[in-house]
């Protein structure tokens, strides 16, 4: 993440430098599929070099130039999958992370520029883009959310926090065809992160010259439109039509206009039994050679509901790439049995996850008894020192793992090692002693201590029955804590009701992964309680911070210093001050120490054709880093 | 006779408007809404949403508003023919539900003439020539057909297959015709696969089948009308047919009323572990998501079907015994 500044402060001189000198000199040399090359030939579609910009980005293949053809099999779920496809296929935002995860890169903007408190960037768009139906691409593209339906009350109830800086929507400005100039209320340094992420990609989504035909603002006739649509206001219309980040409409309308490699043919719906998506034939990017991307022709997607059938056809060599779902540490094995005969190897999903599995003791209890003890610290220390960490990575994560607590990991740039390694060695005897101390020395018959009041001492674990990594390392929990004496319950349940009970604080410890153990600025919810569903030290704590001190609870004093030092990083104008805002973050989060890990995020494994080249040999596994689509799948092509 | 259907098909009205209430209650009495399942399911694999995004869709679904509205908006469009939309595919629920029912129908249905197609000719066989060596072939068979779950077979069969065969796993196409249209090559190609599922499917449902033939039938053979039409020198065919036979099928008519439900909710595991393109998975998604709209409406279906099929019952019951008589 070096050179942050640099890299938003110089022009892209030096990155349009490279494209030219890597990039063919003429047009006359850019090369395409000999499918679309046929329809050249009937007229059915212009030349290569007229649906192409005027300089496409040349990427640099993984391992080296590929060929033409090809149908890429993999699978998504049959419910609430429709993330899998944007993982796989619609991963194009103004910026994109580079294939390493360590910073933000020129996209479908070839360059950018920053006024000096970071609250102005000036875009410069690839002269020449084209959506997939052939027209042009644009800043009005961008004006059009940006201006039109992001401050729109209708469409937004309230936009969505990631463009808004000081309670205000960003805003755009055109300078000319392809320069935009979006700029914010206040200094907002990480918005090209921002832009990298999926929930980045709104001002790039709607293609203004189809879509504005389901707003008010540009089509009068609309009206008829959703009466002959059956459809309420025009919000529901223009989501079914042209989508949003994540539903599953965005899967489902062919006739919407993208900037992605491959273009939905068959789409993601309720009854559906595959999705498949072909080649976007105005794709703006080339290899080296000047063969337009994608290689391969499409992806087909087959809709399987059951992981485990998913993991028969697997094993089975029925896809060429799959790194979800059956990516978990226990199918590793059965994986690698089966590569061989399967014709595939294992692609080695590096985790972005800092913890593998942690406690979320909740800050907030309800239990008046309980209270004091979840929000003492040596409470918590002396539980995290009777966990067997090397026994939890054994057994559950396949000794694949190593103790940790949370926050980032070794390499990240903000790494704490007290934060992550305190209080992890296995200590049984310090732990007892320190119990005794808080009043807990009382035992029952059973040897499980009491409370202070001679009632029994219980707390229950709420995991989700899907999660079974949460269970296995409950079970081990419970099973080591017995041992100095206290006595826990498991309570696994569904996924809803596991978030419902949650958003009650009707829970004593949470179980979860937590992420962000790289770049962990993205998502600190371990560190900070921001995240309205998820961050179970306490989620009234969350809704204090949210509600500005109108709802909720009042946090403790060092998690109120951590809010406001997170206001400030939000509103850092230079890298070395939100740096520095950020450790000391970390700092207090380690004092504190709330959340009680296990072990860091584990390796886990997806498989590839052995036919299928230009895959890394591994790559991150998160969402904001939505793997695989920043490994550019359009350059990836089959051996022959 | 006449008066009779129509007497019952009027009951219905009140009926349905009843089971209509329970079933929109019970949707609602799940925790959470859609909007907070669905920012759950997110959550759960690791990524997120904003939260004005999910209060929009709160507002834009209608969620926020008093139970009794959205009640109400959800039946006056039932009573319309409009059964709503799916909140998670923005579909209309109707088309949904029919890109499904098809297939569905085609496959249950094949499973119940193959079901009474095995077990009723092997109940029969088994009674008649109790305790002989095929009768215990068969009873072994059929416990073992009850007692392993028909996932386990899926699963089993899919693993040979596999790693065997290399076959297809699942589904009831294979890739080429998977959104071919309709041809004679497509029938061959379902007909091709639809075999597989239809046997997992009829184990279970053969294996009770044949018991209850068999105890029923057991019933009768030593009733004195046996012995009377035997001593008038029937032959035993003709004999076992015209009389025992009709009177053991009685209650397989009787259950005739749950079969209609069951052709859509009977198979929903089996059908997600064989991936088959059948109703019920997308029922068990969307009481999972609380697809309130798509779920209310195949509950509604459900009931109306055992509501029919137990009149039809009834009916065919009238018509096989000459003891029921209507009053």
């Amino acid at each position: 993440m070096a050179g942050l500044g640099e890299m938003m402060f110089r022009t892209l001189a030096t990155f349009v430098a490279g494209v030219l000198l890597a990039g063919p000199a003429l047009a006359a040399e850019y090369h395409e599929a000999p499918a679309l090359a046929a329809l050249v030939a009937q007229g059915k579609l212009p030349p290569v070099a007229q649906r192409l910009p005027q300089a496409p980005e040349v990427v640099q293949p993984v391992q080296s130039i590929g060929h033409y053809g090809g149908v890429l099999r993999t699978a998504v779920r049959g419910d609430s999958d429709h993330n899998a496809i944007l993982k796989m296929v619609g991963n194009m935002g103004l910026t994109r992370w580079s294939m390493d995860y360590s910073k933000p890169i020129a996209n479908l903007a070839e360059s950018w520029a920053t006024n000096e408190d970071a609250s102005e960037y000036t875009f410069k768009l690839r002269a020449g883009l084209k959506w997939s139906d052939g027209v042009p691409f644009g800043a009005d593209d961008v004006l059009f959310f940006v201006n039109d339906l992001l401050p729109n009350k209708q469409f937004f109830q309230s936009p969505p926090s990631q463009y808004v800086i000081n309670g205000q929507p960003m805003r755009a400005e055109k300078i000319d065809d392809s320069t935009v100039k979006i700029s914010f209320a206040g200094s907002y340094l990480r918005f090209p992160w921002v832009l990298a992420t999926p929930l980045g990609q709104h001002p790039v989504l709607y293609a203004k010259h189809y879509c504005q035909q389901f707003t008010p603002m540009y089509n009068p006739d609309l009206p008829k439109l959703l009466t002959e649509a059956h459809q309420p206001d025009w919000p529901t219309l223009f989501r079914q039509k042209c989508g949003d980040i994540e539903i599953p409409a965005r899967w489902s309308n062919p006739d919407k206009p993208v900037m992605d490699p491959w273009v939905i043919s068959t789409p993601y719906t309720g009854g559906g039994t595959q999705v498949v998506v072909r080649r976007n034939p105005y794709f703006w990017q080339v290899d080296p050679a000047g063969n337009q991307l994608p290689y391969i022709d499409s992806v087909n997607m087959k809709v399987i509901g059951d992981i485990q059938t998913m993991l028969l056809a697997a094993i089975g060599g029925q896809f060429d790439l799959l790194v979800r779902h059956i990516n978990t540490i226990n199918n590793k094995p059965v994986l690698a049995q089966h590569a061989a005969e399967g014709g595939y190897s294992l692609v080695t999903l590096s985790p972005t996850d800092s913890s593998a599995m942690a406690l979320w003791f909740n800050e907030t209890e309800l239990d008046p008894k309980l209270r004091p003890l979840m929000r003492n610290h040596d409470f918590r220390e002396a539980l995290s020192l009777a966990i067997d960490r090397d026994e939890i990575n054994d057994i559950v994560f396949l000794g694949q793992s190593k103790p940790w607590q949370v926050g980032p990991l070794p390499g990240d740039k903000f790494y704490n090692e007290k934060l992550g390694t305190q209080y992890t060695q296995y200590d049984p005897d310090t732990a007892n002693q320190m119990l005794d101390k808080l009043g807990l020395a009382k035992r029952d018959g059973d040897g499980m201590r009491l409370l202070p009041d001679g009632s029994k001492l219980f707390l229950s674990i709420d995991a989700m029955t899907a999660d079974t990594a949460a269970i296995d390392v409950a079970e081990l929990v419970k099973k080591q804590w017995a041992k100095v004496g206290v006595n826990i319950g498991i309570n696994t349940m569904e996924r809803s009701l596991y978030y419902e009970r949650a958003q009650n604080n009707a829970y004593d410890i949470g179980t979860y992964a937590v992420p962000s153990g790289l770049n962990a600025t993205s998502d600190p919810r371990a560190l900070i309680a921001i995240q309205t569903l998820d961050s179970r030290q306490s989620l009234p704590w969350v809704k204090w911070y949210s509600t500005g001190g109108k709802a909720g609870e009042e946090p403790s004093d060092s998690m109120k210093q951590r809010m406001k030092l997170w206001d400030q990083w939000k509103q850092a104008s230079s890298e070395q001050q939100a740096d520095q805002l950020f450790s000391q973050i970390c700092a207090l989060a380690a004092d504190a120490f709330e959340v009680v890990g296990t072990v860091q995020g584990v390796t886990t494994f997806g498989i590839r054709s052995n036919k299928l080249m230009n895959v890394p040999t591994s790559m991150p596994n998160g969402w904001d880093y939505p793997n695989p689509a920043p490994t550019l799948p359009q350059q990836y092509y089959f051996a022959n | 006779m006449a008066r009779f259907i129509t007497r019952r098909l009027l009951g219905m009205i009140p009926f349905i408007f009843l089971v209509s209430i329970t079933v929109f209650l019970l949707i609602k009495l799940t925790p959470g809404d859609f909007v907070s399942n669905y920012a759950a399911s997110l959550a759960a694999s690791g990524e997120t949403v904003d939260d004005a995004m999910l209060a929009s869709m709160r507002a834009r679904y209608g969620l926020d508003q008093p139970l009794l509205i959205q009640y109400w908006d959800w039946i006056s469009g039932v009573a319309r023919g409009d059964f709503g939309y799916s909140f998670e595919w923005q579909q209309p629920v109707v088309s949904l539900i029919g890109e499904r029912i098809g297939l569905t129908l085609v496959l249950s249905l094949s499973t119940l003439f193959f079901t009474w197609a095995i077990a009723l000719p092997i109940g029969v066989y088994s009674a008649v020539r109790r305790y002989s060596i095929g009768d215990y072939i068969f009873t072994f068979l059929g416990f073992v057909g009850l007692a392993v779950p028909g996932f386990l077979i899926g699963l089993v069969l899919m693993f040979v297959g596999v790693s065997v065969f290399h076959t297809d796993v699942g589904g009831l196409f294979s890739p080429t015709y998977t959104n071919a249209p309709w041809s004679i090559a497509r029938v061959g190609d379902l007909l091709k696969h639809l075999w597989v599922p239809m046997i997992i499917l009829g184990v279970s449902g053969a294996a009770s089948l044949i018991r209850i033939m068999r105890a029923n039938l057991l019933d009768q053979l030593n009733q004195p009308y046996v012995d009377t039409a035997r001593a008038k020198g029937l032959s035993e065919l003709t004999l076992l047919v015209r009389y025992p036979i009709r009177v053991a099928l009685n209650p397989f008519v009787s259950t005739l009323g749950f079969i209609l439900p069951q052709l859509v909710s009977g198979s929903v595991i089996i059908s997600i572990v064989l991936n088959l393109p059948t109703a019920g998975p997308l029922l068990l998604q969307a009481l999972l998501g609380q697809d309130q709209y798509l779920a209310g409406a195949f509950l509604l279906l459900l009931c109306a079907m055992t509501v029919i099929g137990t009149l039809l019952s009834d009916i065919l019951l009238a018509l096989l015994d000459p003891r029921i008589r209507f009053q």
